[in-house]
């Protein structure tokens, strides 16, 4: 089981006068086993509500629950990828995707057994021993996202996962995740200002507006996926040529255009 | 192929053997600089030998450099010992920083050097006065790099572990502690050359034995060839310790980009 809900969710930075109003009355429901994207203009607040799930952060007012329960600090029922890798560079490729395993004080054979289902589904096995500088950014992501899955986590938090990646890398890694998603489902959080991504990716989006963000509208994506049979194409830039694809990116794009005309024109 | 000595080297080599014939000709050669402001190589060499044979100040070259060589490494090892945990410990909890840091603030102005009177006093001329200020001095560097070495940890790194459910020691142990390394032996360098500095000084003032107390005696015994014995020793010392050193952050930190050349 892994529900997330937001309920009225407030987030105000600082204090009194000097406060900043970052999320105003945010209201989600994210179903067991259902993969929903954020896409938002920057400053929105996207990455705020995914870090008061992790338990970074606590809301202002409202309540953050995951499976009915109020969130109070991180753990590893609610696993995090982040932009920029957060890897451990002193301990090795292993070592990395073994702490989460060490610290539910889980015996070593069933430890390696899990480590090694982990390093096989991130393709990883001939990097066992490598330390993450010498890694590229998109093989950190893969021992990243590695950590995350090893855990079995009924949450899965990815913070613009593929933000730091070169496109190829990008292109491949989505294709990667849509297979890990597909075959072993599980509730994920994915922030992302790649609308394509979003589209591609997700169940369901839910576009934010601009700052203080709010919950703008939440598109089903999922049902147009099954309807016209994505997932028989193999290689993004094929579900990406389709009109039901295109149709539903531009009318993202249109959505946050106008939360960008306030201000940018 | 990689030559067998590096250009590097090879320079370096260069620039000791044209300082040594320079000192040869301003003294020995050119009779410019005479032996009772520096001594030439010929002297120095006698007083080299002197020291080694019967002895000088008390003892032999030997005895007094290990006995400065003890002296620094016991003091270096207190001093870090107590002055990274400290500094860890501030980095980590903002309220022993602010309970620390007064204390810190008054006593960073103060030379180390100014502790020796108070450390003699204390202590008397033995081993003890010694290690004390150089645990003053030493102490200093190691807290404050540890200290900001845990403050610089970037952030997700440590949401990371947090996410992993972490217990608190295994957090100390395997990420605060790696993640601050690169900064604890900046402060490790620092404190090295503090120790040598204080140790020195230290027994210049007072001591019955060690490289200083020979440094002080042969001023003393107006000894211009035994004076340049006693600097190039220490010289060579430090040198030592700080290679060693080097060759063990070399291997600590082999995860990191940073240190490698």
């Amino acid at each position: 089981m892994g529900s997330i809900s937001f309920r009225n969710v407030d987030k105000v930075f600082g204090h009194g006068a000097g406060g900043v109003k970052a999320l105003d009355d945010i209201n989600l429901e994210i179903a067991d086993k259902e993969f929903v994207a954020i896409v938002g203009p920057s400053g929105c607040g996207k990455t705020t509500c995914l870090r008061m799930v992790a338990g970074f952060e606590a809301a202002s007012a409202g309540s953050v629950l995951v499976n009915g329960r109020p969130v109070t600090a991180p753990g590893p029922d609610r696993a995090v990828v982040f932009q920029q890798f957060a890897l451990f560079p002193w301990k090795t490729v292993r070592e990395n995707i073994e702490l989460g395993l060490r610290n539910k004080n889980l015996p070593i054979g069933e430890r390696n057994d899990l480590v090694a289902g982990a390093l096989k589904l991130m393709n990883l096995e001939t990097h066992v021993d490598a330390f993450p500088h010498q890694l590229s950014g998109g093989m950190q992501q893969r021992v990243a996202i590695a950590r995350a899955y090893v855990l079995d986590p009924e949450v899965l938090l990815m913070d613009e996962p593929f933000g730091a990646l070169d496109a190829q890398t990008r292109v491949v890694m989505q294709e990667e995740l849509v297979r890990l998603a597909r075959h072993n489902p599980r509730t994920v959080l994915f922030i992302t200002h790649a609308v394509e991504e979003a589209v591609y990716l997700a169940d369901r989006v839910a576009i934010m507006t601009r700052r203080p963000g709010r919950i703008k509208e939440v598109l089903d994506i999922k049902a147009v996926r099954e309807r016209e049979n994505w997932d028989s194409h193999a290689r993004i830039e094929d579900v990406m040529d389709l009109e039901s694809f295109v149709h539903l990116r531009t009318h993202i794009w249109k959505s946050l255009r106008e939360e960008k005309g306030f201000k940018d024109v | 192929m990689a030559p067998l000595v590096s250009r590097k080297t090879l320079i370096g080599g260069m620039t000791v053997i044209g300082l040594v014939a320079l000192w040869f000709g301003l003294t020995t050669l050119t009779g410019l600089v005479t032996g009772a402001r520096f001594p030439s190589p010929a002297e120095f060499w006698f007083s080299l030998k002197q020291i080694n044979g019967r002895g000088y100040a008390g003892s032999t070259l030997a005895s007094h450099a290990v006995h400065s060589l003890k002296l620094v490494l016991m003091g270096f090892t207190v001093a870090v010992m107590t002055g990274v945990p400290l500094g860890l410990w501030m980095g980590w909890s903002r309220r022993v920083e602010a309970f620390i840091n007064p204390v810190f603030l008054i006593i960073r102005p103060i030379p180390p050097l100014a502790w020796i009177p108070l450390a003699i006093l204390w202590l008397g001329l033995g081993d003890a006065a010694k290690i004390l200020v150089i645990w003053f001095s030493a102490f200093v560097p190691s807290a404050i790099n540890a200290f900001t070495g845990v403050r610089n940890i970037d952030k997700p790194v440590l949401e990371a572990a947090r996410m992993l459910g972490t217990p608190r020691w295994r957090m100390v142990r395997e990420v605060i502690l790696p993640a601050s390394l690169p900064m604890i032996f900046t402060g490790l360098r620092l404190s090295l050359q503090a120790s040598w500095t204080t140790l020195v000084a230290a027994e210049l003032v007072g001591a019955l034995v060690g490289v200083g107390f020979v440094l002080n005696m042969a001023q003393q015994d107006i000894y211009p060839g035994m004076i340049l014995v006693g600097m190039v020793t220490v010289g060579i010392l430090g040198w030592a310790t700080t290679v060693l050193l080097a060759r063990i952050e070399r291997r600590a930190l082999a995860w990191n980009v940073a240190a490698r050349d």
